[in-house]
């Protein structure tokens, strides 16, 4: 064997085994961060939009762009790169309900230890806000950007079918109006072909955001889920909830059959309602056939409710990341990307709400609300919305809320009340370890 | 001389180093692993032998065997014998043989998720290819994939589909093995049909059948991409199967003291039933 | 009447075995609202879902990424695991017999024990999201080295010697002596190892989360589940359709190499 060939060997193996070594997060740049966004496309371009013109504004404290990685969904993302320490510095997608388990962590930057953040803060919400996103030790991880609060949307030809002239309020109203429906689409062998609503019949935690946890918060008057480290939602309300959506599937007014893998089955008519936030309507725009109408309303609740209905508004809130190397320029940027008038861009381009006070009365917003007069109606929800309890392993109490669900409403083993039972005793064992 | 004596040790390093880093350390760190709890982002734990005691209290994980063995004891038979089936046909004096064993090899190369996008749509409930066909000829809708007993047969029988070519293909290699004359004399004796292919085929292939059985079972252990996509493991855990469970404690909750627990676990599983066809093959 | 029988027979199992990807293709042709028809032929033809699905996920990337990675692997393969069967089957050294059976053993060993290990050890190396953890874990392959050794202890032994009388090391024996002589072998292996690799799915879905890193399949996987596709099925088939396309296309080329390849190790993507 010549020298030669014992350097060509070497080579390769050190060429093979160099990588252990590079690592591509050595010498960061303290005045150009990575940010973050979610990777619908509305939300592509507003990130753009912003990011542009801020480089411009300021081109020797740049800030880089890229949305979160495609998956599942971008929770089990931001995990990933928190475990892989790949996370960006900041990260406008985070869903509330992992906030507490990250601070835990120690992964996130204390937003109120940043200048000008209290003031900040309480301008722009709310103290019931405020005292959501405060986590137990005291301090704010999270800035409150913006919100999808749930609704009901409907098709309004099949509505006016079968003689209403608006979607059903309460679950009396809701059944007889599915009743009617089923009873139209039924073939001579008993197989329905529309299906009067459709919720995602998977097990994924957070589908439970569209169909359990914004009915239960309209039943309910938007009582927590958790409280004092103990399941809250061992109640009637939750119960009640179970029960309406059991006789859904029971009675073939909805489907088992995973919709969602076929085509857009709410602008095909095949469903003639679903429960679904504001984004619904640039999607609905952009795909819809001609003479298609829809319209929101509130989620349904049980007969005898009193007072307004609540509903989930899915916030997705922003952080800054240990990781990052100049945490003032990341919130130099937030409060940029924040302001109202960048607030309005985030309106004009994704449909989705700024978490401010009282949104659907400010006149900065009134133009916009005239124009879209779809989107005031959730503005108008806003008002009576909730985000997720400050405690930690919210994704496996959804998950635990969702296996019962998927037991009891689906597919009928259990009683509600059982279902109901068994989860908050699972849940009661996650906060004791 | 000394030179020459190290050559074959420096040809032999690459795998050496292979075989420490990647298969070495992570089956001794696995173990490690078994007694911890551990999320990555904080610091390990050691929490002596929970792990095991809640894998054998874990109905999940128990089902998740259910679901495997089910899905091997449709999967096998169905694959030989429709194997079998084709394999005969093509052993016949057909034209366009090439066509036909192309057609049958096409899905074994495609990959499994593209069948999945595929079969997702073919089993659909109210638009499916398969329930118009049967309601076209009078019968009732089959829940492939919503009702919890028939997901895990319709997976079985869709990866039936896209493996059976390469089994025709073996299988077709072992009966080009079986000497003519065999079936000569059995004609001479006035053997019909089924009796050579029960007294003189299936015994002389007998090797390919339990080539084909280990294979199946290996393959039905580390189903995994079907169920992720189809169903995601439901309806009510029925195609959870054994690495989703895996995935799910490891890379969903990041659990991975618990995931390694049950990847070691389900490893032996594999081994000893492995072991035991082998036994089984050398018997016969 | 009975080969008639037959023929139908044979032409119904390959419909059965081509009429699904005849859909896929059709299916990603057509515009949106007629997908549902299980038609043979498009009623209309667009390219409406392909030029969609292109905005929408970096396809061509992935494309890339994936032929970057299986070259890779499958050049490391061919060359370590020539290297070492070579050492193994014509070599005589102290442990040989240990570390074939080392070899042996690894094979049966089950990819589950090792999954969360190798997983972590990414992790520790910085790994996660970088090319690196793509390959470097396949560059070698149990399967492989034992098939070359197998092949290498087949070849004359004359030209071994002829070649180390000309002054050949063991490199040049391997890579310009052994090689040439193993067209067969190096065919068969390069394509099972690439096959393997293009079609893996799970361990890029567990190592990549970087988009610009992903693998067709991982891509194509994630925009399936995913809400990417904004439940436009057209695109998610385009996007499949894609997929599979190379795979097939060198399928139909080199066919029977193909299945020559497969059956002679009775491995699975």
């Amino acid at each position: 064997m010549t020298k030669r060939n014992i350097v060509h060997i070497l080579l390769v193996v050190l060429t093979l085994f160099s990588g252990i070594s590079c690592s591509r997060r050595n010498d960061r740049n303290p005045n150009n961060l990575i940010y973050w966004s979610s990777n619908n496309t509305q939300e592509i371009q507003f990130a753009k939009y912003v990011v542009d013109q801020w480089n411009e504004k300021n081109p020797n404290e740049r800030i880089s762009f890229q949305p979160v990685p495609e998956g599942q969904s971008s929770e089990e993302i931001i995990l990933a790169a928190v475990v892989g320490k790949t996370t960006p510095d900041i990260y406008s997608n985070m869903w509330e309900g992992n906030v507490e388990d990250y601070a835990r962590a120690g992964v996130l930057v204390a937003l109120d230890t940043l200048k000008g953040f209290k003031d900040y803060i309480s301008q722009r919400c709310d103290s019931a806000v405020i005292k959501e996103v405060t986590s137990s030790d005291g301090h704010i991880y999270q800035i409150p950007w913006k919100i999808n609060p749930i609704m009901m949307i409907y098709n309004k030809k099949i509505m006016e079918g079968l003689g209403l002239s608006d979607a059903p309020k309460d679950y009396s109203d809701y059944f007889s109006a599915a009743k009617k429906f089923r009873d139209e689409n039924i073939d001579k062998n008993g197989y329905v072909k529309k299906w009067f609503g459709y919720c995602e019949v998977q097990v994924t935690w957070w589908q439970r955001f569209f169909d359990f946890y914004p009915l239960y918060l309209a039943a309910s008057g938007g009582a927590p889920l958790i409280k004092d480290d103990t399941a809250a939602f061992n109640n009637k309300y939750a119960i009640e909830v179970f029960t309406f959506l059991h006789k859904l599937y029971k009675d073939n007014y909805f489907t088992k059959e995973q919709l969602s893998v076929q085509q857009d089955v709410f602008l095909a008519s095949i469903i003639a309602s679903r429960f679904t936030g504001p984004w619904e309507i640039a999607h609905s725009e952009k795909f819809k056939p001609k003479g298609f109408t829809y319209g929101f309303s509130a989620m349904p609740v049980p007969d005898n409710h009193t007072g307004p209905v609540y509903t989930y508004c899915d916030p997705k809130n922003i952080v800054i990341f240990k990781t990052c190397p100049n945490p003032e320029l990341a919130w130099r940027f937030i409060k940029y990307m924040t302001d109202k008038e960048n607030d309005l861009k985030l309106l004009e381009y994704t449909n989705q709400l700024p978490r401010r006070k009282m949104l659907d009365e400010d006149t900065f917003f009134t133009n916009y609300f005239k124009d879209n007069p779809k989107m005031l109606k959730f503005a108008k929800q806003s008002r009576y919305v909730r985000g997720t309890d400050p405690y930690p392993h919210l994704t496996e109490v959804f998950d635990i809320i969702s296996q019962e669900y998927e037991e009891s409403v689906v597919y009928g083993r259990k009683t509600p009340a059982e279902a109901i039972r068994d989860a908050a005793k699972a849940v009661n064992l996650l906060y004791l370890k | 001389m000394t030179k020459k004596k190290l050559v074959p040790y420096l040809l032999v390093s690459p795998y050496l180093i292979y075989f420490l880093v990647f298969i070495a350390f992570p089956v001794i760190f696995s173990i490690v692993l078994t007694f911890n709890s551990w999320n990555i982002i904080s610091p390990m734990k050691y929490n002596g032998l929970n792990n095991y005691i809640r894998l054998f209290h874990d109905q999940f994980f128990l089902q998740s065997l259910v679901n495997t063995l089910i899905f091997l004891v449709i999967h096998i038979p169905l694959q030989i014998i429709v194997a079998m089936l084709l394999a005969l046909a093509l052993n016949q004096k057909v034209k366009f043989l090439g066509f036909f064993r192309a057609a049958f090899f096409l899905p074994v190369i495609v990959s499994g998720v593209v069948v999945t996008i595929i079969w997702q749509q073919l089993y659909g409930f109210d638009t499916g290819l398969f329930n118009r066909i049967l309601t076209t000829i009078g019968l009732g809708r089959v829940g492939w994939l919503i009702d919890p007993a028939w997901a895990m047969p319709s997976i079985a029988i869709m990866a039936t589909w896209k493996n059976v070519g390469l089994y025709v293909i073996l299988f077709l290699v072992g009966l080009q093995t079986v000497p003519n004359h065999y079936y000569e004399a059995a004609d001479l004796e006035g053997a019909n049909k089924f009796q050579k292919f029960f007294k003189i085929t299936l015994p002389m292939i007998n090797p390919t059948i339990f080539m084909v059985v280990i294979l199946s079972t290996i393959g039905g252990f580390s189903l995994f991409i079907e169920p992720y996509i189809m169903t995601g493991g439901g309806p009510l855990n029925s195609t959870l199967s054994a690495v989703l469970y895996i995935y799910k404690q490891g890379f969903f909750f990041y659990n991975m003291g618990y995931s390694a627990t049950l990847g070691l676990f389900f490893a032996l599983l594999i081994l000893s039933v492995i072991m035991i066809q082998k036994k089984f093959i050398e018997k016969e | 009447m009975k080969k008639v029988l037959f023929y139908i027979f044979l032409s119904l199992a390959a419909v059965a075995f081509l009429y699904p990807f005849l859909w896929m293709i059709i299916a990603s042709l057509s515009p949106e609202n007629q997908i549902g028809n299980l038609t043979f032929i498009p009623t209309s033809l667009s390219f409406e879902s392909y030029t969609e699905m292109l905005s929408k996920i970096p396809i061509a990337r992935a494309l890339f990424n994936s032929t970057f990675v299986a070259l890779c692997i499958t050049f490391g393969v061919l060359v370590f695991g020539s290297m070492v069967g070579y050492a193994l089957a014509r070599l005589e050294f102290k442990g040989r017999n240990l570390i074939f059976f080392i070899i042996i053993f690894t094979m049966t060993l089950p990819f589950q024990i090792t999954l969360i290990p190798q997983y972590i050890l990414m992790v520790k190396f910085q790994w996660v999201d970088t090319y690196w953890a793509l390959i470097v874990p396949y560059l070698m392959n149990s399967l492989a080295i034992i098939m070359f050794r197998q092949y290498f202890k087949t070849l004359p032994q004359d030209i071994i010697d002829a070649a180390r009388i000309d002054g050949c090391g063991d490199f040049e024996i391997i890579f310009r002596i052994l090689w040439p002589n193993s067209i067969p072998a190096l065919v068969t292996i390069g394509i099972i190892t690439f096959m393997a690799s293009w079609n893996e799915v799970l361990w890029p879905l567990i190592v990549i989360r970087n988009e610009h890193l992903m693998t067709l399949p991982q891509l194509v996987t994630l925009f399936a589940v995913g809400g990417a596709a904004e439940t436009q099925l057209g695109v998610k088939l385009a996007a499949a359709t894609l997929l599979a396309l190379p795979i097939v296309l060198a399928y139909l080329f080199f066919q029977k190499y193909f299945i020559q390849s497969m059956a002679s190790t009775g491995i699975k993507e």
